[in-house]
């Protein structure tokens, strides 16, 4: 064995930085190791509440039985649809917000200022607030439309099951917009003036411009947004829970709610944990390309 | 070509004020539906200016006095109700958590990113991508072996089992923020100040964190806005009121439908306070701090 001598002043650094490190080493540490054996150990185990006392070995069986259910392929049925919806329209929004908001109007400032509110509050108040404006009884947006003449007598929206998908992604795109205006402001505002004085000098419209120069420069922008919040969208569960519980007939039971529903109302721990690593491993694959695709740009110089 | 100008600066603005109102309107309707009694609320069509305006749902909430006209549905309701009570109670805890969460995050998270940044010790590179990478887990697969290690740990219904989960959650964003933060700050300052016979601590407190006020300003806002936000994690670890934050109240208080409608909106407004706030005061850090989250590797 040889002994490392350190020279002493080296040692006394190391020392100080393993001080430093250790304390969010060891807490991350904790919480991302036990929990990874235990999704694995679990999920090949028999684990149901009413028998906590033979947890026997199953191998494959709660990875095939998940796969196999019907709830399964609804899940990630509605969870893609749910994605489909919310991306573009997160992402088109945001593009469009983010042009209002690089304006110099009085607007605009304003707009500045408020833009970040839906994404400031828990998810669950927003979830809440939505459910209200939906609501059969009382809701705003009933209320709206029987003003306006367009219904004779409410709707219950959040019961009916493709109204209440399309109202939890109404939610969701209001919470997710500040983050994608925001984010393309930044890139807006990272082009240089002079491509577009170049280009009015050759004398494109406003159209061509924001086809030929602004739409082509924000293509890495874009994708890191669809990436992003495609991720966001299939782990989506506060909303779920409180505007629609699931419901109706399982309608709005995403991936994510379903695996809630499978461990803390069924208590099928062995099963949940297997539906947690199948989830875990999709996605991993989302972040695998996210993080390819933002070593790939260099787009910020914040 | 001076008319289709000016048509696109009017469709322009047209476009912005839906947008605001898209964005605004929800708190709107909250905000007046907490000064309404509840019979208003529920008129078909609705009174769009509020004719009839109350501060009987905030007495209740402050107080426990029933708003007018109110028993008559029933005793049950008022029971259900009666939880919207613990809205204070639960603001206070969440407060206490976050802020806590916020100094930990400041002290253990800048010490831990500065020493990245700055020094070499063996491990350090593994050590930083473990910590960036335990992120890739998502939440609701972590859940229940989170709720073993806190009950193993005696810590069920406590601060400290919200303050663990929420700083380790946090930090690796807060270290990795930090660390990129530091990196673009040149060392000739600190360098003079150690050679001047600082130690490290000394240095990081006196000549670093002042020059990156605007990154710890950013780290404190997001951590703090994530712990006060977070909800399903609230939700496993409490059990009652002794621990549980405002989200899980709130949320577990309306999603009864029984519930009265003007009480939860006060409870609403009431939790989006101190968020809002903190939003409008630390706008230009979270912004920034935003785009550099989601876009740096």
């Amino acid at each position: 064995m040889r002994a490392v001598v350190l020279p002493r002043r080296r040692y006394r650094e190391a020392r100080y930085a393993y001080a430093t490190v250790l304390p969010v080493v060891l807490l991350v540490a904790l919480f991302t190791i036990y929990p990874l054996l235990f999704a694995f150990v679990t999920s090949l185990r028999e684990v149901v509440l009413y028998r906590p006392w033979s947890q026997p070995f199953v191998g494959l069986k709660n990875y095939l039985d998940v796969v196999r259910s019907e709830f399964f392929a609804s899940a990630w049925v509605h969870t893609l649809t749910f994605v489909m919806g919310a991306v573009p329209l997160a992402t088109v929004l945001g593009f469009a917000i983010a042009h209002l908001l690089n304006g110099r109007t009085r607007l605009a400032a304003w707009l500045n200022v408020t833009i970040l509110l839906p994404w400031a509050i828990p998810t669950v108040i927003s979830g809440i607030i939505w459910a209200w404006i939906f609501n059969s009884s009382y809701g705003a947006f009933n209320g709206a439309l029987y003003s306006l003449g367009l219904i004779n007598s409410y709707v219950p929206w959040l019961s009916r099951p493709r109204s209440a998908l399309l109202c939890v992604l109404f939610a969701h795109v209001w919470k997710e917009v500040p983050l994608t205006s925001i984010l393309y402001l930044a890139a807006l505002q990272a082009i240089p003036d002079e491509l577009y004085d170049a280009a009015r000098v050759d004398g494109a419209g406003g159209l061509a411009i924001l086809r030929r120069v602004t739409v082509p420069l924000l293509i890495p922008t874009t994708l890191i947004i669809v990436v992003y919040e495609t991720m966001v969208g299939i782990v989506t569960f506060d909303l779920l829970y409180v505007m629609t519980g699931g419901g109706p007939a399982g309608a709005t039971s995403l991936i994510s709610y379903y695996l809630y529903n499978s461990m803390f109302v069924s208590y099928n721990f062995g099963q949940g944990a297997a539906l947690a690593v199948l989830l875990a491993a999709a996605l991993v694959v989302f972040i695998l390309v996210y993080m390819r695709l933002l070593r790939s740009e260099e787009i910020y110089a914040t | 070509m001076r008319r289709a100008r000016r048509l696109g600066r009017v469709l322009g603005s047209l476009l912005g004020l839906a947008v605001a109102a898209y964005i605004l309107v929800p708190f709107l309707w909250v905000a007046l539906s907490s000064i309404q009694p509840e019979k208003e609320l529920f008129r078909v069509p609705p009174n769009w200016i509020p004719r009839v305006l109350t501060t009987d749902n905030y007495r209740f909430v402050f107080t426990g006095q029933f708003p007018a006209g109110y028993e008559e549905t029933g005793i049950a309701r008022g029971r259900i109700s009666e939880k919207a009570r613990d809205a204070l109670p639960a603001l206070r805890n969440s407060t206490i958590v976050a802020v806590t969460v916020a100094m930990a995050n400041l002290i253990l998270g800048t010490m831990a990113a500065y020493t990245f940044s700055r020094l070499r010790f063996p491990g350090a590179g593994p050590l930083y991508t473990f910590v960036l990478a335990s992120r890739l887990l998502p939440p609701m697969a972590v859940a229940i072996p989170y709720y073993l290690i806190i009950n193993r740990l005696g810590l069920l219904d406590r601060y400290a089992a919200l303050i663990l989960v929420h700083s380790v959650f946090t930090l690796p964003f807060s270290v990795w923020f930090l660390t990129l933060y530091f990196r673009r700050v040149p060392p000739d300052m600190e360098e003079a100040a150690l050679v001047d016979g600082c130690t490290r601590p000394q240095a990081l407190l006196r000549v670093v964190a002042p020059m990156t006020a605007p990154a710890l300003a950013a780290t404190a806002a997001f951590s703090f806005m994530f712990s006060y936000n977070d909800f399903p994690f609230a939700l496993f670890v409490t059990s009652t009121i002794r621990s549980q934050t405002i989200p899980v109240i709130v949320a577990n208080t309306a999603i009864n439908p029984d519930v009265s409608f003007g009480v939860v909106a006060v409870t609403v407004v009431l939790t989006m306070l101190p968020p809002l706030a903190f939003a409008m005061i630390f706008r230009n850090y979270i912004t920034r701090g935003l785009i550099a989250v989601t876009t740096t590797r």
